[in-house]
């Protein structure tokens, strides 16, 4: 009964999802755009978090995506629906070379790793001008896709968004989900019965990776315009995170719920303060870490148990 | 039975051998450089040893805190920037010299480090390592932000005469006053390994930070400890907050690109290990400021302590040296 109640709630908010630019103007659609984005890119952040895993490089590989997608179609004259996935493609496999090394890394070591990676590629894309356009970016000739129609560009981030959803529902549903638990509540227990823990690290790396990538091409094909500063700035790290912890950590549910709050509140101060509106985030992390560390998710239902997977 | 005793001790000679032999290898291709550098490019050694102060004055606080709080605190270049701002209104208020409010400054940061502290990261030290990571990732945003809000992004610099005095040597003209950033990081270096080894506090600091359960049976109090330490790092970093804006331009973000370099530098030299520090600094800042010499390597001087970093924690792990 309830469970169908559910499912008929669901579909309702994917039907409004799917439907929203019939009855929203362009700046609500532009919110939720920017939403969406920043939601997708939270669950991707907390799919690898399941692991025990912290990574600080959302935006390294956000903007590896962004680049692959916007030279592929500028350098390599790639129709612009091709280079979506082609950015996923060469941010998974930038991820599984790198992977073989940096997943042998465990706690602050991995999350620092991540964050000086995200650093190189930017300078490296900054410093290489006649590929990459250097620090004043790349534009694209051909103009925004889909010649920007705000409907279109919508449902493409909607798209990204479901993708992002589904990966992270086969992540909660299927045999990973036990391997990336066991994994993070004790490394040790989980190799001793059999889990081939590099295998699964290096599975949920990949695949994160690859939606990030995907997301920084979309993004890039629904602004034609890329730089460094914009596609591999600090917020697309920063908010996912701020996000996904807000709305409870390792699950779906939370991120989307934390992605929905923290976005709406801040694109509201961000027209009330034009300085400084981020500070919202910081404090969020700060109260969020101190006195709610599984996330408002949980406050709904005081009769979960806590399993706090203390990861060393 | 005996021999195979002769042998241990013989590969014990052995391996003291070739640590000795490894140092006086270190030492010899570090005069070997040094000498190189400075017949074929003096600017390098000169600015390089400039910025080498710079890091490593910031980076040893940073330092202090790992070894005993066991915390990375990434804050710690924000707490500098809070110091220079707050240096930059008194100041400009008062009208007095950076250097005049240095003590001042020092003070008052170590005692808002201090509250900090006790206000959240102390409730998160028996939280998972991460939480804490992230909890002071969150206060790193929320301090540059806060700064964000009330001043702006807008740069702002004080210009004094001194900071930008000069010397000259034959036809290689250099400033000198960043010089004091090597003297404050051999202080600061010099004088922990004293307070650290030689008072009363320091050396219950140093107990807490090996083993805290066992310093805590002894009648340590190791929350009142983690507190002082806390407060004594932000004292430190927040003395380089203010002589940083005798000689730089100070903006929200300024903090941050510290905190970076202060980890890279710590995890070098190895945790616990201050001393330690200064030597990478002179390694990252020489490094740094001979590509930079180059017109075609220039850009590419910013890489050179994220590779380092890279480079550092994954040769630590294949050692199997996990923390």
């Amino acid at each position: 009964m309830n469970r169908t109640l559910m499912r008929m709630f669901l579909i309702l908010i994917a039907v409004v999802a799917v439907a929203l630019p019939a009855f929203a103007g362009d700046y609500p659609l532009q919110v939720a755009r920017n939403i969406m984005l920043y939601m997708a890119l939270a669950i991707s952040w907390d799919m690898l978090l399941r692991s025990g895993q912290i990574s600080f490089g959302i935006a390294g590989l956000f903007g590896i995506g962004a680049y692959a997608a916007i030279l592929g179609v500028v350098r390599a004259g790639m129709p612009a629906w091709l280079s979506i996935p082609f950015a996923g493609v060469f941010a998974a496999l930038v991820a599984f070379l790198i992977g073989f090394f940096i997943l042998r890394l465990r706690a602050m070591y991995f999350s620092i790793v991540t964050l000086a990676l995200g650093e190189i590629f930017r300078i490296i894309v900054h410093n290489l001008h006649d590929f990459t356009g250097g620090p004043e970016g790349v534009v694209m000739q051909q103009g925004v896709m889909f010649g920007g129609n705000a409907d279109k560009l919508y449902w493409l981030v909607l798209a990204g968004l479901s993708v992002a959803i589904g990966a992270s529902y086969w992540f909660e549903k299927s045999r990973i989900h036990f391997a990336l638990t066991a994994i993070r509540n004790n490394e040790i227990s989980a190799k001793s019965s059999g889990v081939d823990i590099f295998r699964w690290l290096l599975l949920a790396f990949v695949v994160t990776s690859a939606i990030q990538g995907m997301l920084g091409g979309i993004f890039v094909m629904s602004y034609g315009f890329a730089a460094p500063d914009v596609v591999f700035s600090a917020d697309f790290t920063l908010l996912p995170l701020a996000m996904a912890l807000l709305g409870g950590i390792y699950s779906t549910r939370g991120p989307i719920f934390g992605a929905i709050l923290l976005g709406l509140v801040a694109e509201w101060l961000k027209l009330k303060i034009p300085y400084g509106h981020l500070v919202v985030y910081g404090i969020m992390i700060i109260i969020v870490i101190l006195f709610m560390p599984q996330g408002l998710k949980n406050l709904f239902k005081p009769a979960a148990k806590r399993t706090e997977g203390r990861s060393a | 039975m005996r021999s195979s005793l002769r042998r241990h001790t013989l590969n014990i000679q052995a391996v003291k051998m070739t640590i000795k032999q490894r140092k006086a290898f270190i030492l010899v291709g570090g005069i070997a450089i040094a000498v190189v550098l400075v017949l074929w490019k003096p600017t390098v050694l000169i600015y390089g040893l400039q910025a080498a102060g710079l890091y490593a004055a910031v980076a040893i606080p940073m330092g202090l805190v790992l070894g005993i709080v066991h915390i990375v605190n990434l804050s710690h270049g924000e707490f500098m920037m809070l110091a220079s701002y707050a240096t930059y209104t008194v100041c400009r208020a008062l009208g007095v010299d950076p250097l005049v409010a240095l003590i001042p400054t020092a003070l008052v940061t170590a005692l808002f480090g201090w509250v900090v502290f006790q206000l959240t990261i102390k409730r998160a030290l028996k939280a998972p390592e991460l939480n804490q990571l992230i909890l002071t990732f969150g206060l790193a945003i929320a301090f540059s932000q806060i700064i964000n809000l009330i001043f702006t992004s807008q740069t702002y610099k004080l210009s004094l005469e001194y900071s930008s005095m000069s010397l000259d040597i034959g036809d290689l003209s250099f400033g000198v006053w960043s010089f004091v950033f090597v003297a404050v990081a051999v202080i600061y270096a010099v004088g922990l390994q004293i307070f650290l080894t030689k008072t009363r506090t320091g050396k219950a600091a140093l107990a807490v930070g090996q083993n805290p359960k066992g310093a805590a049976i002894v009648g340590i109090d190791v929350y009142r400890t983690y507190g002082l330490v806390f407060g004594l790092s932000i004292g430190l970093v927040g003395a380089m907050g203010a002589l940083f804006l005798t000689k730089s331009a100070i903006f929200p973000g300024v903090g941050s690109p510290f905190t970076m370099k202060s980890f890279s530098l710590v995890a070098m030299a190895g945790i616990g290990n201050i001393p330690g520090i200064l030597g990478a600094s002179v390694l990252l800042g020489l490094a740094e400021n001979f590509l930079r010499s180059f017109r075609g390597t220039r850009d590419w001087a910013e890489i050179v302590y994220f590779v380092l970093i890279i480079a550092v924690i994954l040769s630590r792990s294949l050692k199997g040296e996990k923390s």
